[in-house]
């Protein structure tokens, strides 16, 4: 057969330039493949949801309690349909593997991008794709938002007014731009249709095209290599083809990872749309979005809201410096990270973190900031604890926000420079005692 | 013999064909903008958007009394949440609920609570005031606080409000007081008397003015 399809379609020319590709052998390699994992299963059960997803908002009469004749019990369609998913056969277990793996994507992505930064592998020649990986953390986000609102319950409903509020704050055209985005003013007839449209169709359409380059870049420039590469063979490719050797692993690495993630769901509910019930005015008590960017929240938890002031006739408001101009300069920062390295020549090996204390320290405290921020957006929970005061809450935040990384920064260098020394000095001590053998 | 000459022609190859990709390049994106147009649709001011307005009854907005008349008696220190009802052109009931901004906040404090900023001729007898009930800072529904009388807190970004004074921010990111809309009792009801004394959530001060007007020249 592998001659047939050979003779019309020339796979052997496929199997030398894609399916020999070598992979290193280590453990932190596969967080990208888990990413990707996660990405196939998400298509996989967001397939099934849309299956049964009503996507409009238009009401109708909930099936489950219609009411009573003259006065029914009405409720979005896209919220009765996220019902009847839950009481469907496995259907809440598809939601539940849905809303993880979304979660475990991000963070396994976070987890590679963190391994390409301390490893020094975002260096020429890969920096495209960094930014390449970098737009798909924005649109991995995008789209796990978008996906928060289908349900439409009260906890969606909610999210989805702050969202739109953010969007209106853009100055000049932020009116326009909401209204556009989410069909209309907020809550639109037409908002549910527009956001399921951007969750099963643009969204992913965006994260499978930057996916597709993301592979093909990385398969033409090729990985940075391990260490243990230099010591076997310098500056040659070593790892195993991804015909036949990395398959099997990647394979069992897929269904394992699978497998864990629905026992996890299997447990772990996600949030119960039935409590929350259909959209209504009531407010939800400590409302807070996904972990990954609950350090927006918590910038736009501790800015003083009357921040704003005017220019050129547009306003520029808390909100928007909050949730746009302050995740915008974070986010260009991470952009600009290959930018700052100044090497001409192209890496080969993947670096020892500690050889780069400046990168490393810079790296946790980056972290560490953003940890920070995360919480301060439990700000109202923190006061209602009694650990903060309604009056003391932002200072002390701010403080957090700013010194703890500096700490970290400088506690990391320290640790680094100490590691350092033992090294050193294990060094000097072998090389003493090989010539006291002498 | 004149030996032939060739001219430089006067466009070359490359000009005329970046100049025809430009063309069809700018022609295709600006006919791209127009289907842009039709992402937003058109804002119709119905009765059941309209802001809350003179002559409107309160009615619940939650709860098993939903969509029934708020009445004076059943007010408390506790926040009730009300839509005002009001006619469409054909003059039947309906409930202004498909704008969130029209929901109210009503309380009725023991005399002597309410005091200024509070509009206190805008109140029934400085006792029962009603509120526009989205958060001045990203739109979501403020509730009460535990933490005193009169005293709102906003679950989003915890701003907070202080309902005896005007509903003044005494906490967190909003710019501005939740506004309050003047009322009457009538009977056991309470009827709205005007427009939000300040701008809701969502409005400038100019941009609410100018609603105001559009709106009652199209309720007129």
């Amino acid at each position: 057969m592998n001659q047939w399809l050979d003779e019309r379609l020339h796979i052997s020319r496929l199997n030398d330039k894609f399916l020999r590709k070598a992979f290193p052998v280590h453990h932190s390699f596969f967080l990208g493949e888990i990413t990707l994992f996660s990405l196939i299963v998400l298509i996989i059960t967001g397939i099934l949801l849309a299956l049964a997803y009503e996507p409009s908002n238009s009401l109708v009469v909930n099936s489950f309690d219609p009411g009573t004749a003259d006065k029914q019990n009405l409720i979005p369609a896209a919220y009765h349909s996220a019902l009847k998913i839950n009481a469907m056969p496995f259907g809440d277990m598809l939601r539940r593997v849905h809303h993880w793996m979304a979660n475990i994507m991000v963070a396994a992505a976070v987890i590679h991008m963190m391994r390409i930064y301390f490893t020094g592998a975002f260096k020429k020649p890969r920096e495209i794709n960094w930014w390449i990986g970098m737009l798909l953390l924005i649109f991995a986000a995008l789209t796990a938002v978008t996906g928060y609102i289908l349900p439409y319950d009260n906890y969606a409903f909610q999210t989805v007014g702050v969202v739109y509020a953010i969007v209106k704050s853009v100055p000049w055209v932020g009116d326009w731009l909401a209204q556009a985005a989410f069909a209309g003013q907020f809550p639109g007839a037409g908002i549910i249709p527009r956001i399921y449209g951007y969750h099963i169709m643009l969204l992913p359409g965006i994260l499978l095209a930057l996916t597709g380059a993301h592979m093909l870049i990385m398969i033409k420039q090729k990985h940075t290599q391990p260490q243990y590469a230099k010591r076997l063979a310098y500056k040659k490719i070593v790892g195993v083809p991804l015909m036949t050797q990395q398959t099997p692993i990647m394979l069992i690495l897929a269904l394992l990872f699978t497998g864990l993630v629905m026992l996890f769901a299997a447990y772990i509910p996600v949030h119960p749309i039935e409590v929350f019930g259909p959209p209504s005015s009531t407010p939800i008590p400590n409302i807070k979005p996904d972990w990954y960017l609950l350090w927006v929240f918590g910038a736009l938890a501790i800015i003083p809201g009357n921040l704003g002031f005017e220019l050129f006739g547009g306003e520029i408001n808390a909100e928007f410096i909050g949730a746009m101009v302050f995740p915008g300069l974070v986010i260009g920062l991470m952009f600009a990270v290959p930018m700052l390295d100044r090497a001409k020549d192209n890496q080969y090996y993947a670096e020892n973190p500690t050889n780069h204390p400046v990168r490393l320290a810079a790296g946790t405290a980056f972290m560490a900031f953003l940890l920070m921020l995360s919480v301060a957006g439990y700000k109202p929970d923190l006061i209602q604890a009694g650990l903060l005061t309604t009056a003391n809450s932002n200072a002390i935040l701010w403080i957090l926000v700013i010194a703890v990384p500096v700490v970290i920064y400088f506690l990391t260098i320290g640790i680094v420079r100490m590691i350092r020394a033992l090294r050193e000095a294990d060094e000097r001590d072998s090389l003493a005692h090989a010539h006291a053998d002498d | 013999m004149t030996r032939y000459k060739k001219q430089d022609p006067e466009i070359t190859r490359r000009k005329f064909i970046n100049a025809a990709m430009g063309t069809s390049a700018g022609v295709g994106v600006l006919s791209l903008v127009s289907a842009l147009g039709s992402a937003k649709p058109v804002f119709r001011l119905t009765a059941d958007v309209a802001p809350p307005m003179k002559g409107d009854v309160l009615v619940h907005a939650e709860g098993p009394n939903q969509g029934q008349v708020v009445k004076a008696s059943e007010l408390s220190e506790k926040l009730v949440r009300a839509y005002p009802k009001g006619r469409d052109s054909k003059g039947n009931e309906v409930i202004r609920d498909k704008d969130p901004t029209n929901i109210l906040a009503v309380y009725k404090f023991a005399p002597g609570t309410l005091k200024e900023p509070t509009k206190l001729d805008a109140t029934i007898d400085a006792q029962i005031v009603a509120y526009g009930d989205r958060c001045m800072h990203a739109g979501c529904n403020v509730g009460d606080d535990p933490k005193g009388v009169g005293q709102m807190f906003c679950p989003c970004h915890s701003g907070q409000y202080d309902a005896t004074q005007g509903c003044r921010v005494t906490g967190g990111p909003p710019p501005a007081p939740l506004p309050q809309l003047p009322i009457k009792q009538e009977g056991d009801q309470l009827v709205v008397t005007g427009f939000f004394l300040s701008q809701p959530y969502g409005f400038t001060k100019e941009a609410w003015e100018e609603y105001i007007k559009k709106v009652e020249e199209a309720m007129a």
